[in-house]
């Protein structure tokens, strides 16, 4: 039984491990941090898997308890705790599709996005995830027109730090 | 903003560049222990729980029970021994309780509420610790100054009733200031982050 649910909670982060990468490029800029965030995300999963009963679509239920994670649970180690530098170490665009200035605006906005606090970048997250307000404002907690509202200004916030 | 849309459209191209575990990777992550904050504050909130009521045990064992029972305070000492059980039973039932409410598939809202919970219920059991110990220092001098073992004189030369009076004080004041200190330590760096990130999911609420 046991190693039932093992097999089929493996199978199934396995397939969808790209959110949990995509959490942890978010919430840290170096290598060793994004693995120790994945791995703590992914015990978190997996501690809360028996409970999943296959209502939600397993990746919408990954969003949640992988950004809990990154916001709550997980404890940075102290050399996770950087300046918000440029995201280089990610930073993979394919740059045969962008001329110059986008590519460099692209970069900007990676930079600024680190900028960000926790609760927004979340927020910002789930927005390129495409996710409707309606979920982002299940997931954080708050109310759609909060998460709405939230989302302008971050938006506002993210301007004014590309353009100061 | 033509910006976030321009960095949304990259955003979701990006997923070859995105490192990609095996199987057996993702196997043996799930093996490995957690090391998340609450299960730090559990540890922690264990712990505290044993100190302060290894305490008791620990001034049995020192004599300072005998002591106290020869000025005949025997009765006192099993009062305050019950009182002190009763509020550790109390207060490890209702963290264990607050404890197994937390759950990572709660909103990021509702599970930083949980956790701040269960972390308030162990502030409160140490300070009603440092209160009842503040009480105790201030009810044993009183006991000593006022029903008349000072005045019998078993000392010669003892030492003027205000100077005992402001040097328990200052004891006391000294000690609870020391837990506080330590204890505001512990609390700070285990929940900074926590509370700043509540704070901020607070503010779109109002």
């Amino acid at each position: 039984m046991d190693k039932e649910l093992e097999h089929s909670f493996v199978t199934n982060l396995e397939q969808n491990q790209n959110i949990v990468h995509k959490v942890c490029r978010i919430y840290t800029s170096d290598p060793d941090s994004h693995n120790d965030l994945f791995q703590e995300i992914t015990i978190q999963l997996w501690k809360a898997y028996p409970k999943f009963r296959g209502d939600a679509k397993f990746s919408t239920w990954m969003y949640r308890v992988a950004l809990n994670t990154a916001i709550t649970l997980y404890r940075r180690s102290k050399r996770s705790i950087k300046t918000a530098d440029l995201d280089t170490m990610n930073f993979k665009i394919k740059s045969e599709e962008y001329d110059d200035e986008v590519e460099q605006q692209l970069k900007l906005m990676y930079a600024a996005v680190k900028q960000l606090n926790d609760i927004e970048k979340a927020l910002v997250f789930l927005y390129l995830e495409d996710r409707s307000y309606k979920e982002i404002a299940n997931t954080m907690g708050i109310s759609e027109v909060n998460a709405r509202v939230k989302m302008n200004r971050v938006k506002t916030k993210l301007k004014k730090i590309l353009n100061p | 903003m033509d910006e976030l849309e321009l960095l949304k459209k990259d955003w979701q191209k990006q997923d070859d560049a995105l490192p990609k575990l095996s199987y057996k990777e993702i196997y043996q992550m799930i093996l490995k222990k957690s090391s998340s904050i609450v299960r730090w504050i559990f540890i922690i909130s264990i712990i505290e729980f044993l100190l302060w009521a290894s305490l008791d045990i620990i001034f049995r064992l020192n004599g300072m029970h005998a002591d106290i029972e020869k000025i005949d305070m025997g009765v006192f000492t099993l009062i305050t021994s019950i009182v002190s059980y009763s509020i550790l039973g109390y207060f490890i039932i209702r963290f264990y309780l607050n404890y197994k409410k937390i759950e990572a598939t709660d909103s990021t809202k509702v599970l930083m509420e949980n956790i701040l919970k269960t972390r308030r219920t162990v502030k409160q059991y140490i300070w009603i610790n440092i209160s009842l110990f503040a009480l105790a220092m201030i009810a044993t001098m009183s006991y000593v100054l006022f029903t008349g073992e000072f005045e019998n004189g078993t000392v010669d030369n003892q030492p003027p009733v205000w100077l005992i009076v402001v040097s328990t004080l200052l004891v006391t004041l000294f000690f609870v200031g020391l837990i506080a200190l330590f204890y505001r330590l512990i609390y700070g760096i285990l929940t900074r982050r926590l509370k700043k990130n509540y704070k901020e999911l607070e503010k779109l609420e109002v």
